[in-house]
């Protein structure tokens, strides 16, 4: 699950025996998920090489962006994998960051700022798994109080921090090139993945994503992992927010509407699948890094922020219609319209 | 849920079984809040509205919420088969309202009406077929497929116009449309209503409303019945982007002017009066009926909102709980019938 998966190119390159290949490209496509991702990466990288190489050499920039979407994806990844959604994460950083910035004091400001993303994690899973509501649902009520919650906070405009230098600081490269956000990201990244890979706790969450009631019977405690999950992404959100404000020295209210769908993209192109089971987070990793690029190159190109969601929520679209069961519904669907007179199909 | 029930009446001591009549008695109660509560909530809150909010019971204040409730209901109307066929929601309708606006004020004045309707029926149809090959051929998830239409629609809408407003001629049928009144209705009302009245008929009548009610309730029964289940959620899209497209006309004509940010907030205002009115959003159950309902509960709670002077933020704050609080009802009362 978590190594590369082999480039497309390879995969052409067996086409000698047609059926061998077929079965083996099927196999390969079964057992991998981040193989969409490699590609996008692929096209992305060789895209911007080619028209805009800068995009490179400001690699800090590009790094940056890659690094704010690819950790609010992390976040998704756990509550993804458990076969929910978390679609408050982008009011969530919203809320957060302004909420650090009502403080005087960063030192106050800040954990009250990723304690509000835990809370706002507990209330998700308490609608989800207390109450019984569609995690789609309860999200969403949560993502549009809580943008409403952002404007209330904040009086409806950007609210400067109160230590404007530690900002300006936050920004400043410490080790090497890394600014302090990728640092944060790669230790989320290194945490995250060891924590689902090789923490039980963590692999309980493909078990319940895979099979909530195979994972309940084999006593797993579901609703504590689903708990768990939905404050791993509220917390990882706030912190996204944390920095985002901290980095751009002042909390927008407005902030994060771009960075949802771009996070969603990445982490369902990353082949996180939607029902619930499987992915990777090096899958979101590879996602969040063709998705930032690419933003990063169209905009140092001179797109219109515009132009840019529409490339974005085309991504969004064909990733969520590409993965594996999407590809084999929509194959069922042309059967069944082919031998329609032949009676009901079996389940299936 | 009913082993406990047994065990209750027969072991328990007199308190747990209190306990129990109590927790049954509020699930009764959520159960019947959820099918009838709307019209009580309906009533008080106008009854409220009136004696308390200023300047609510006036003629231009009671015009003006129709005014603004018509293209919100039309919409509400549409996205109800999408709701009812078991797929949460539209989201995209954000994008289509202010496309069919614009498409409506900007092409009539260059090329005349009868184009601008056909432009915005095509466009229409291409939103309802994107969104329903997309969920109901490839089975993708609704709320990530719609939101993506809507970044898409929504940033073609602006890349095209640049985020410029259209004004549309000050005489024209447009405007006549906009500004004819009857008494205190708005034509845009009696559109409004004969809408409902239309979709709800189309929904309780006709093999397709059935087959859409069947489908959000049993997917697999539905399937192995042998109906052609893409064909009915593309067919649920459609009615919704019909009805985001009607409710742009409405919205573009009530002001005689289009901008590509009008329709901000539609997704989840409709979303609420479907969910308010009693329409499940676990599919299945609901009628354009009682979407009508709640159009006129939600638009009423908003008009209060404005008229007490809270913000764009505290109404999203107070819209957005009332989603959360009236599917948190709903799925209490199922619990409460699954037991």
């Amino acid at each position: 699950m978590t190594e590369t998966s082999t480039p497309p190119a390879q995969q052409v390159g067996s086409s000698q025996h047609a059926d061998g290949a077929v079965a083996r490209l099927r196999t390969i496509l079964g057992r991998r998920t981040e193989g969409r991702a490699v590609a996008l990466l692929g096209v992305v990288l060789v895209a911007t090489l080619i028209l805009e190489p800068v995009v490179f050499t400001s690699y800090e920039v590009t790094l940056g962006r890659v690094a704010l979407i690819g950790l609010v994806a992390l976040g998704l990844t756990a509550v993804i994998l458990m076969g929910e959604l978390d679609l408050a994460v982008a009011s969530t950083l919203a809320v957060s960051g302004v909420i650090m910035a009502s403080f005087d004091s960063l030192l106050v400001g800040i954990p009250v700022a990723l304690a509000t993303g835990l809370v706002i994690g507990m209330v998700n899973a308490f609608f989800v798994i207390v109450v019984g509501i569609n995690s789609f649902i309860a999200t969403l009520g949560m993502l549009f109080f809580l943008r409403g919650a952002a404007f209330v906070i904040s009086d409806e405009a950007p609210v400067r921090i109160a230590d404007i230098d530690a900002g300006i600081a936050f920004g400043r490269p410490v080790l090497g090139p890394l600014t302090p956000r990728m640092l944060i990201f790669v230790v989320a990244f290194v945490a995250l993945h060891i924590f689902l890979t090789r923490v039980r706790v963590g692999r309980e969450f493909y078990a319940v994503g895979g099979n909530r009631e195979a994972a309940y019977d084999a006593g797993i405690p579901v609703a504590r992992r689903v708990f768990t999950g939905f404050m791993i992404s509220g917390f990882v959100a706030a912190l996204a927010g944390v920095i985002n404000a901290l980095e751009r020295t002042a909390a927008d209210p407005t902030a994060g509407s771009s960075v949802l769908l771009a996070s969603f993209a990445a982490a369902i192109i990353g082949g996180v699948l939607l029902n619930g089971g499987r992915g990777s987070v090096f899958g979101t990793l590879l996602g969040a890094s063709s998705l930032g690029i690419l933003q990063v190159a169209l905009t140092l190109s001179g797109v219109q922020v515009d132009v840019q969601n529409i490339v974005i929520g085309g991504v969004l679209l064909i990733a969520v219609i590409t993965d594996p069961n999407s590809l084999r519904a929509a194959a069922g669907s042309f059967r069944a319209l082919v031998r329609s007179r032949s009676g009901p199909q079996p389940p299936g | 849920m009913t082993e406990r029930a047994t065990t209750a009446s027969t072991h328990l001591p007199p308190a747990a079984e209190i306990e129990q009549e109590l927790e049954e008695t509020a699930f009764k109660l959520s159960e019947w809040m959820s099918q009838q509560g709307i019209f009580i909530f309906t009533a008080a809150l106008i009854l409220f509205a009136t004696l308390f909010i200023d300047g609510f019971a006036s003629l231009p204040n009671i015009t003006d919420v129709f005014n603004r409730a018509a293209p919100i209901g039309i919409v509400a109307a549409g996205m109800t088969f999408v709701v009812i066929s078991g797929n949460y929601l539209d989201l995209s309708v954000v994008a289509q309202v202010a496309t069919a606006g614009v498409v409506l004020i900007a092409v009539s004045n260059a090329a005349g009406l009868p184009l601008a309707i056909l432009v915005a029926i095509a466009i229409a149809l291409v939103y309802g077929l994107v969104n329903g090959v997309a969920v109901g051929i490839f089975k993708a998830n609704a709320v990530i497929v719609t939101l993506s239409t809507t970044f898409i629609g929504l940033g073609m809408l602006r890349w095209l116009t640049g985020g410029s407003i259209y004004f549309g001629p000050g005489d024209g049928p447009i405007r006549l449309f906009g500004s004819t009144r009857i008494g205190p209705l708005p034509l845009a009302m009696i559109v409004f209503i004969g809408v409902t009245l239309l979709l709800s008929f189309v929904l309780t009548r006709t093999n397709f409303g059935f087959m859409v009610r069947s489908y959000g309730s049993n997917r697999e029964a539905t399937r192995l019945a042998g109906v052609n289940s893409g064909l009915v959620v593309i067919g649920a899209f459609t009615m919704s982007a019909l009805g985001a497209m009607l409710g742009g006309f409405v919205l573009a004509a009530f002001s005689n002017t289009a901008v590509s940010a009008m329709s901000e907030g539609y997704d989840f205002r409709a979303l609420a009066a479907i969910i308010v009115g009693g329409t499940s959003v676990f599919g299945g159950r609901g009628s354009v009926l009682r979407t009508l309902l709640g159009v006129v509960f939600v638009s009423v709670l908003t008009n209060i909102m404005v008229l007490s002077g809270w913000g764009f933020g505290l109404q999203q704050m107070a819209i957005g709980l009332l989603i959360v609080v009236a599917v948190s009802v709903d799925a209490l009362a199922r619990k409460a019938t699954a037991a």
